[in-house]
C-alpha cells in the first residue's frame, strides 16, 4: 500500500487508476501518515521548504491554547479547581505578563547602566529622610523582605 | 471548710478562666491570620510611617479560584499592586513610564500576622485592651508585646465579629508609635468575577519591566564566613549572592525572621580603593535600624525593621573563618 502511495505522490499512477487509493488515503489514519510522510521526503529531496503548508497556523493556535501560569504554586493546592483556573482565572495576568514581555525587550534596548546608577544617587541625596541608611541597602532589603508599610511609603527608589 | 473548698473552687476557676483566656486571645489572632486571606472585602486604610502618609484603596477576594487582591495607592504618583497568592505584581509610574515590578508578597496588610503563630506565640505576649471603634466597626484591642527588647511591639485592632484586622500600630521600646496602618472605611464583599482585577493601564505610557537584580542561591557551604549566635528569637529565612546598586561585586544577601520582623545581613569583601571607615556606624531612621561594620576585611551589612540593638548583635554574630 505504501508503494502505491509513494507512487501517486510521484504521478506514476494516473489519478482516474487510484480512485480507491485516495478513498483509502481519507479513511485510514496510517495511509493518511504515510501520504504526508512521503510527501515530506519528497520536499526534502527536492530541498523544497519542508515545513507543512498549515505549520504556522498550527503553531499559532497551539500557543494561543497554552494557558499563561504566574504562579504555579498558588494552584497546587486546589485540586478539584485547579484544571478550571488555568483557563479562566490568569486572563488579567495573562494580560499583565504580555504587556510586561513586550516591555522587557523595549527597555532592554533602551536601557544604560550608567543611568541607573545616577538616578540612584539623585534619589539618595534629594530624599532627606533616608540620608543615614545607604539607598542601595534599604532598597535590596525591602525588595526582597518588604513588610508593613514598605509596599506603599517608598523611601528609596533606583529608577525615575 | 465549706467556705475554703468554695474559695479553693472559685481560684481554680478563676485559673482555669485565665488560661483559657490565653488561649482564647491566641484564637483571635489566629482567626485574624486567616480572615484577612479568607475573607473578601473592600475598602481604604491609610498608611503611615514616619512623615508620610498614603490612602490605599483595597479590593481582596477569595474564591475557589484562589486569593486575589488589588491594592491602588490614592495619594501621591500612582502605584498599584495587584496580587494572586503570594506572587506580587506592581505597576509603578515614574514620570512618562510605568515601571512593573514583581515580588514575593508577605505579611501585606491586612494580612500582617502570618497563619502559624508558632515562632510570635515564642517571642511576644499577648495581651487584650480595651474595645474601640475603627471604621465604623467594633474591634477588640490586642498587644502584642515582645518578650525582651529584640523586637517592636504591636498594638493590633480586631474586628469583633468578623475577625478581621482593622488597624496595625508598630511601637518601639518606647511606646512610640513607628509605623501605623488603619482602615478609614471597609466592607465585606459578596464572591463574584473578577473583573476588577486588572490594572488601571494608562495605554499612553510606556511599560517597562524594573531593572530585575541578578541574584543567585546560596546554600552556604562555601562561605567564608559564619553565624555565631543570632538575637533570640530570629531564624534565616533567605540567603542569596546579589548585585546591589553601585557596587562592583556581588554581596551575600541573608534574611532572618522572627514571624513578624524581617532584617536583612549583607557582607561583602571591602574593596581596595574604599579606604572607608572602619569603625562601626549605626542609624535608625523611623522603623528601619542600620548597622555597618568592616571585620577581617569584609563589609558588614544590616537593616530591617527591628531595634538597633538587634541589627547590632547580627552584625556582631558574623565571624571570620581565617
Amino acid at each position: 500500500m505504501n508503494e502505491q502511495i509513494s507512487a501517486l505522490i510521484d504521478d506514476e499512477i494516473a489519478i482516474v487508476d487510484a480512485a480507491y487509493l485516495i478513498t483509502m488515503l481519507q479513511s485510514s489514519k496510517q495511509g493518511a501518515e504515510a501520504w504526508s510522510q512521503y510527501h515530506l521526503i519528497g520536499d526534502a529531496m527536492r530541498g523544497d521548504d519542508n515545513l507543512s503548508p498549515n505549520f504556522k497556523q498550527n503553531l499559532m493556535q497551539k500557543i494561543d491554547l497554552e494557558p499563561t501560569v504566574l504562579a504555579p504554586n498558588a494552584t497546587l493546592g486546589m485540586l478539584g479547581e485547579a484544571f478550571k483556573m488555568h483557563h479562566k482565572v490568569p486572563a488579567s495576568w495573562s494580560i499583565a505578563a504580555s504587556v510586561a514581555a513586550v516591555m522587557v525587550v523595549g527597555w532592554m534596548a533602551l536601557h544604560q547602566p550608567t543611568q541607573v546608577t545616577s538616578d540612584l544617587v539623585a534619589d539618595a541625596q534629594g530624599e532627606a529622610v533616608t540620608s543615614a541608611i545607604p539607598a542601595e541597602y534599604l532598597l535590596a532589603h525591602q525588595t526582597t523582605a518588604p513588610s508593613g508599610s514598605a509596599y506603599y511609603i517608598q523611601t528609596v527608589s533606583y529608577s525615575k | 471548710m465549706k467556705y475554703f473548698i468554695a474559695a479553693c473552687f472559685l481560684i481554680g476557676a478563676s485559673l482555669g478562666a485565665h488560661a483559657t483566656s490565653d488561649d482564647d486571645m491566641w484564637q483571635a489572632l489566629q482567626k485574624a491570620a486567616v480572615a484577612a486571606r479568607a475573607l473578601s472585602y473592600q475598602g481604604i486604610f491609610v498608611c503611615q510611617s514616619g512623615k508620610q502618609s498614603k490612602s490605599v484603596q483595597i479590593t481582596h477576594m477569595f474564591s475557589d479560584k484562589g486569593e486575589f487582591s488589588r491594592n491602588v495607592l490614592l495619594d501621591g504618583t500612582p502605584r498599584q499592586l495587584l496580587s494572586q497568592g503570594s506572587d506580587l505584581v506592581i505597576y509603578n509610574q515614574k514620570n512618562e513610564k510605568v515601571v512593573i515590578e514583581k515580588r514575593h508578597g508577605q505579611n501585606m496588610f491586612p494580612a500582617v500576622l502570618p497563619t502559624n503563630l508558632e515562632s510570635i506565640r515564642a517571642n511576644y505576649a499577648l495581651r487584650s485592651g480595651d474595645i474601640e471603634r475603627i471604621a465604623d466597626r467594633q474591634a477588640q484591642i490586642y498587644l502584642l508585646e515582645s518578650k525582651d527588647g529584640l523586637r517592636y511591639s504591636y498594638k493590633l485592632w480586631v474586628d469583633s465579629e468578623y475577625g478581621l484586622l482593622l488597624k496595625s500600630v508598630l511601637l518601639n521600646s518606647h511606646n512610640e508609635v513607628i509605623e501605623s496602618i488603619s482602615f478609614n472605611q471597609v466592607a465585606l464583599m459578596q464572591v463574584g468575577g473578577l473583573d476588577w482585577f486588572r490594572p488601571k493601564i494608562d495605554s499612553k505610557k510606556n511599560y517597562v519591566m524594573e531593572d530585575e537584580v541578578p541574584t543567585s542561591a546560596n546554600t552556604g557551604a562555601i562561605n567564608a564566613w559564619s553565624i555565631k549566635e543570632l538575637p533570640a528569637g530570629y531564624r534565616k529565612v533567605d540567603q542569596m549572592i546579589r548585585m546591589v546598586h553601585g557596587k562592583t561585586l556581588p554581596v551575600t544577601h541573608v534574611v532572618f525572621s522572627d514571624g513578624m520582623a524581617y532584617v536583612s545581613l549583607f557582607i561583602e569583601p571591602v574593596s581596595l580603593k574604599s579606604k572607608a571607615s572602619t569603625k562601626a556606624t549605626q542609624a535608625v531612621v523611623g522603623n528601619t535600624s542600620y548597622y555597618m561594620n568592616v571585620v577581617d576585611g569584609y563589609q558588614v551589612t544590616v537593616v530591617g525593621e527591628v531595634p538597633e540593638i538587634t541589627a547590632a548583635q547580627i552584625g556582631n554574630a558574623v565571624i571570620f573563618n581565617k
